[in-house]
């Protein structure tokens, strides 16, 4: 059950990770730039972190597992 | 020729003349201008007259003086960019009125001011009581300007020790449903952009009134049909509010699992999270 979770925070954390990108490609400002930049960065990690995650997951609950 | 063609062809002649010599003598403001730029303008506007009715029956001994006014000054300002000195003799300089919250009576007198003419300008510029005025100082075009005491000055972000949002002068991209396309070009969009723009928000072009990119590259409209309520897009309080989601699934992730390695997973990430929304917050929320 936990997995689906996980799942669904992992969508939309990648989401705003892309909406991040549009930010930092628009925008004129450099300090805005820089620190949208540093955002898709960390985001990224954490993104990665529970992509491990979910995978174990997925092997402990295969009844959840989604495509 | 006819006296009345004369002061006809004149007329338009120093009309052009005028205009175009007043143009080169910069873009001061007659009430920010010193007394000499005055006097300068008033006797091109007096000569300008005297040679457009014929008065001046000669037309070169005008044009001569004319001339003599326009460039004069002209050079002069060209001078006082380089010389300091010459600038203060030209300007005058500007004279301290209150200094440290105490008149200093001595410059009023030589400015031949009165304290009743004080206490005007003083409150022109808001400042009602005495004791609010660190320093005022009169310039060269005769305005007074004011610095507050510290603790009467109005708040900033600084004060409050709060970032905020940088902002950078918006540029305006549609004007009257026309697409301006240099200041979408110094953005570096196009016209294709925009239009995918104004089709998320449902308008279409010839409705909008005014259009304006900010420094995020966020489209705000205004359109000439205002009984239509337009949602406008808000896009980055939507991303941090995913974000804030994002991050307290994070923290209860870590405080249901069991597994230590994952709980410590979670926490750090939790954390990680929290701080770029701190940093995110001044340029993502107003």
């Amino acid at each position: 059950m936990i997995s689906l979770q996980v799942r669904q925070t992992l969508v939309s954390l990648k989401g705003a990770q892309g909406t991040l990108r549009l930010y930092a490609a628009q925008s004129k400002h450099t300090e805005a730039v820089s620190v949208f930049k540093e955002a898709i960065e960390t985001t990224g990690v954490i993104i990665k972190d529970l992509e491990d995650r979910l995978k174990l997951l997925e092997f402990q609950e295969p009844q959840y597992k989604g495509n | 020729m006819k006296e009345w063609l004369i002061i006809l062809f004149r007329s338009i002649g120093l009309f052009f003349g005028v205009l175009i010599s007043i143009r080169l003598m910069g873009k001061k403001q007659i009430a920010r201008m010193t007394p000499f730029h005055f006097v300068s303008y008033g006797v091109i506007a007096v000569l300008a007259a005297l040679i457009s009715t014929n008065l001046i029956k000669n037309l070169g001994f005008g044009l001569l003086a004319l001339s003599v006014w326009v460039l004069l000054p002209i050079i002069l300002d060209y001078v006082s960019m380089k010389s300091k000195w010459l600038h203060d003799v030209l300007n005058g300089k500007e004279t301290l009125l209150v200094k440290n919250g105490k008149i200093m009576e001595e410059n009023l007198k030589q400015l031949r001011i009165t304290g009743e003419e004080l206490m005007r300008e003083l409150r022109s510029k808001n400042a009602f009581l005495m004791s609010d005025v660190e320093f005022a100082m009169m310039e060269n075009t005769g305005e007074v300007n004011v610095l507050l005491k510290s603790e009467r000055r109005p708040i900033t972000p600084h004060d409050l020790g709060k970032k905020v949002s940088p902002q950078m002068a918006p540029q305006t991209v549609i004007m009257d449903g026309n697409i301006l396309d240099e200041p979408l070009g110094n953005l570096g969009l196009n016209r294709g952009w925009l239009m995918e723009q104004l089709e998320v928000m449902g308008v279409s072009k010839d409705n909008v009134f005014i259009g304006q990119v900010d420094a995020y590259g966020d489209l705000y409209v205004d359109l000439f049909d205002d009984s239509l309520q337009q949602p406008q897009v808000q896009v980055k309080e939507l991303l941090y509010a995913t974000l804030q989601k994002c991050q307290a699934d994070l923290v209860s992730y870590g405080m249901e699992t069991e597994d230590n390695k994952a709980k410590k997973m979670y926490e750090s990430n939790g954390e990680r999270l929290n701080e770029l929304l701190q940093k995110l917050e001044p340029f993502l929320l107003k």
